[in-house]
C-alpha cells in the first residue's frame, strides 16, 4: 500500500508541473502576442524619395487648445498623391514625437491615399490612429482639422476629403468627429480659424 | 479516513482542473444579456437585469422608444401613458392594470433607484395590451416582434468562376457586423466560418440550416441569441461579405486580392418635412446621454467613464427643464448600447423640439458648446426627403441662436466657455435644432467631473438657454 502522504505529494508535484507548463505557455503567446504588435507600428509604406522643401504644418496643441502653423523640413516628392501622403505624414510625425503636443497612439500613420478625382481624396490610416486616438470631441477635430489644412496648404486643388480607417470606413475617430462624410476643405478652414 | 486510489484519483483530477482553468484565465462569458423589440419604426435593445434568478426589465427601456411617457409614482403606484393607454404597477404586486383590466406579470414589481422593474416575460402582455397589436416573442433568444415587422431571406448559392452566395432579404438591412473565425481543430485541414450579426433587423428563419457541398462555401446556419440574429456561413475559404447599396442583397465570396474600392456615400433619408409637419406635438427636449453600454467614452483618472457622468448630468437636464415647465427626454436612461445613427432616428422620428447630446471631455476647462458644421449642405430631393448626412441644414441657423442661448447662460454662471461649429455625429442627422455640450476638466483634476454642485450649474444654464430660445425652436423654416 503507498502511503497516504506519497499519494499526495505526488499529486501535487503532478499538478505543479501542470501549472507551470499553463503559464509557460501563456508567457510565448503573451511574447508572440507583444512581438507581433510591435511590428504593426513600423512604417507600412516605404520611405520616399523627393526634394527637400520648407512646408507649413499646423499642428494642434492639446494645452491651449489651439492649432498653430509651424515650419517643417520635408522630402515631398513631384507625384501628387505621393506628396500629399507625405504631407500627412509629416503632421502625424509631430505628433509621435515625445514630448508631444497633441499625442497620438504608437503606430498611428497613414497607409495610403487615393484621388477619386483631382479635387477629391481618401485618406487611408491605420487601425492604430483611430483606435489608439484619445476620446473627446475637441480632441478629435483638432486632429482632423490639422490634418486637412496642412493637405489643402501644401497640396493645390484638393476640395474634399474623407478618411478611412484601415481600408474601411469607420463612423466617428474615436467616438465623436464624424469620419462618415466628405470633408470641404473650405469648411475646415474655417473651423480651424476657431483655433486660431 | 484513509483514501482509496480512485477516490485520490478523482480528487486530483478535480483540483487540475481548477487549477488549469486558473492558469488559463478562463472565465465564463460575462456578456450582457438583453432583450430586442422590433417594430414596423424602429428596433431597440435593452439591458434584462437579474433579480434572484429571474430576468428583470425596466420599463421606462422597454416603452420609451415607443413613446411612452416616464412613469410617475404616486404612493406605491406607478403610472404612464403609451398611446393614449394607461399602465398602472404597484411595488411588490404581481399583477398590473392595463387599459383598466389586471395582467398577471409572473413576478412582483420591483423598484430600484426610481426605476420600476418588471419580469422579462411581462413584455409580451405589456406590449400587445398596451399597443392592441399582434406581438411575437422569441423567448430563448429574448426577441419581441411588434406586429408583422418579420425580415425573411433566402440563400442561392451560385456556382461560377468564383462560388458566391447570395442572401436576400424581404427588406433592406438596416445594420450588419460580420466577424470571421478560422478552426485548425482537424490536421491538414481547417473550417472557417464567416458569422453575420443583424442586431437590429427582425430577421427569421424557417430554415435553420442548408447544405451546399463542398468547397469554399459547405453551408449555411441560422441562430438567433441573446436579442440578435445571426447567420453562419462555414467553408475552406476566408469570405469577403458584400452589400448591395439598397441593402437588400448580401452576398460572400472567397477573397481574392483586389484593389481598394471607392467608398459609396451611403444613401439614406431622414423623416421627410412634411411628414414632421402632420405631426404637430408638445415641444420637448431629446437629452442625449453619450456613449453607454460597452462605449464608455473618455476615460478620467483612470476609472470614471463619459458615459456615467453624461448619464448624470442628463438626469440632472431633465429636472432642471421641467422645474421651468418644458418637457424632456431621455435618449437612454441606463446604461445600454445605442448607435449614433438610431439616436437620430429616434429623435426624428418623436419630432423633438431640439436635441441636446452631451459629452464630456479633455482637454482644457469648463464647458464648450458646438453646433453642427454642414460640409456639404444638400437640398432637400423633391422636397419630399431630406439627405441624411445634411438632414440639419433647414435647422442650422436655429442650431447656432440655441448654442449662442447656452454658452451664454454658462458664461453667466461664471464657466468658462467656448462656442464651436464642428462635424460632430450625430448632429448633421437631425432633423430639429440640435446641439452638443461638452464639459470639460478644471485643470488636471477629475474629480471636477463628479462634482454634484458643477452638474446643477451646467444644467442649470442650459436649460436656461433653452428655455430663452424655445419659442423659435419648434418652427421650422
Amino acid at each position: 500500500m503507498i502511503p497516504r502522504h506519497f499519494q499526495i505529494t505526488v499529486a501535487l508535484v503532478l499538478l505543479a508541473i501542470l501549472v507551470s507548463g499553463m503559464v509557460i505557455i501563456r508567457i510565448t503567446h503573451k511574447e508572440e502576442a507583444m512581438t507581433l504588435r510591435g511590428a504593426d507600428t513600423a512604417p507600412v509604406v516605404p520611405v520616399v524619395g523627393g526634394k527637400q522643401e520648407h512646408i507649413q504644418v499646423l499642428v494642434a496643441y492639446d494645452d491651449d487648445q489651439a492649432l498653430r502653423w509651424r515650419p517643417a523640413d520635408v522630402f515631398l516628392p513631384a507625384e501628387r498623391g505621393m506628396r500629399a501622403r507625405e504631407t500627412l505624414r509629416c503632421v502625424m510625425a509631430q505628433y509621435l514625437q515625445s514630448p508631444s503636443p497633441h499625442p497620438l497612439a504608437k503606430g498611428a500613420d497613414i497607409k495610403d491615399v487615393y484621388f477619386i478625382n483631382d479635387d477629391t481624396m481618401i485618406v487611408d490610416t491605420t487601425a492604430q490612429f483611430a483606435d489608439g486616438h484619445p476620446s473627446g470631441i475637441l480632441l478629435e477635430e483638432m486632429t482632423l482639422a490639422s490634418l486637412i489644412e496642412t493637405l489643402a496648404a501644401n497640396v493645390p486643388g484638393i476640395t474634399k476629403v474623407k478618411f478611412l480607417v484601415d481600408g474601411k470606413e469607420r463612423e466617428t475617430l474615436a467616438g465623436h468627429a464624424d469620419l462618415m462624410s466628405f470633408y470641404q476643405t473650405a469648411a475646415v478652414h474655417e473651423m480651424a480659424k476657431e483655433f486660431e | 479516513m484513509r483514501w482509496s486510489k480512485q477516490r485520490l484519483g478523482k480528487a486530483g483530477l478535480a483540483v487540475a482542473v481548477v487549477a488549469l482553468c486558473c492558469a488559463l484565465g478562463i472565465s465564463a462569458d460575462t456578456a450582457e444579456h438583453q432583450l430586442t423589440v422590433y417594430t414596423a419604426q424602429s428596433s431597440y435593445s435593452l439591458p434584462v437585469l437579474d433579480r434572484g434568478g429571474k430576468a428583470y426589465l425596466n420599463v421606462a427601456d422597454l416603452l420609451s422608444p415607443l413613446g411612452a411617457s416616464q412613469p410617475h409614482v404616486k404612493g406605491k403606484e406607478w403610472r404612464l401613458e403609451l398611446n393614449k393607454a394607461e399602465l398602472r404597477l404597484t411595488e411588490g404586486k404581481e399583477k398590473a392594470v392595463i387599459r383598466g383590466h389586471q395582467a398577471d406579470l409572473g413576478g412582483k414589481v420591483l423598484v430600484e433607484d426610481g426605476r420600476v422593474l418588471v419580469p422579462m416575460d411581462a413584455a409580451l402582455s405589456l406590449l400587445s395590451q398596451l399597443l392592441k397589436t399582434a406581438v411575437d416573442y422569441h423567448q430563448p433568444a429574448r426577441r419581441i416582434f411588434v406586429g408583422n415587422v418579420f425580415t425573411r431571406f433566402h440563400a442561392e448559392l451560385k456556382n461560377g468562376d468564383q462560388p458566391s452566395l447570395v442572401l436576400t432579404f424581404s427588406q433592406p438591412i438596416k445594420r450588419l457586423d460580420a466577424n470571421h473565425e478560422e478552426d485548425r481543430g482537424v490536421l491538414f485541414t481547417h473550417t472557417d466560418r464567416t458569422t453575420l450579426t443583424f442586431s437590429q433587423d427582425p430577421l427569421v428563419s424557417d430554415v435553420n440550416k442548408q447544405q451546399f457541398g463542398e468547397g469554399a462555401i459547405q453551408s449555411l446556419t441560422f441562430s438567433e441569441e441573446n436579442g440578435a440574429a445571426s447567420i453562419t456561413v462555414t467553408g475552406n475559404s476566408k469570405l469577403q461579405v458584400i452589400r448591395s447599396e439598397d441593402g437588400k442583397t448580401i452576398s460572400l465570396q472567397p477573397q481574392a486580392p483586389v484593389a481598394v474600392a471607392t467608398p459609396e456615400p451611403t444613401q439614406q433619408t431622414a423623416p421627410s418635412v412634411e411628414e414632421g409637419q402632420r405631426h404637430t406635438q408638445e415641444f420637448f427636449v431629446m437629452i442625449d446621454p453619450s456613449h453607454g453600454g460597452y462605449d464608455k467614452g473618455a476615460i478620467f483618472g483612470g476609472k470614471l467613464a463619459e458615459k456615467e457622468i453624461t448619464l448624470r448630468l442628463a438626469r440632472e437636464l431633465r429636472k432642471e427643464l421641467e422645474e421651468r415647465g418644458i418637457a424632456a427626454r431621455l435618449l437612454r436612461d441606463s446604461d445600454i448600447d445605442l448607435a449614433l445613427e438610431r439616436r437620430a432616428e429616434i429623435t426624428n422620428e418623436q419630432h423633438a423640439g431640439i436635441y441636446v447630446a452631451l459629452h464630456a471631455g479633455r482637454p482644457g476647462r469648463g464647458v464648450r458648446v458646438y453646433s453642427s458644421l454642414l460640409s456639404d449642405p444638400q437640398q432637400p430631393l423633391a422636397g419630399r426627403f431630406l439627405p441624411w448626412d445634411s438632414a440639419q441644414s433647414g435647422a442650422l441657423n436655429r442650431s447656432q441662436a440655441a448654442a449662442h442661448a447656452v454658452a451664454g447662460e454658462l458664461r453667466k454662471k461664471g464657466l468658462t466657455v467656448a462656442s464651436l461649429g464642428m462635424p460632430v455625429r450625430p448632429l448633421n442627422n437631425i432633423v430639429a435644432p440640435a446641439i452638443a455640450v461638452e464639459l470639460a476638466p478644471e485643470g488636471d483634476d477629475p474629480q471636477s467631473m463628479e462634482s454634484q454642485k458643477r452638474h446643477n450649474t451646467v444644467a442649470s444654464a442650459i436649460a436656461s438657454g433653452i428655455a430663452q430660445v424655445r419659442g423659435q425652436m419648434g418652427v421650422r423654416p
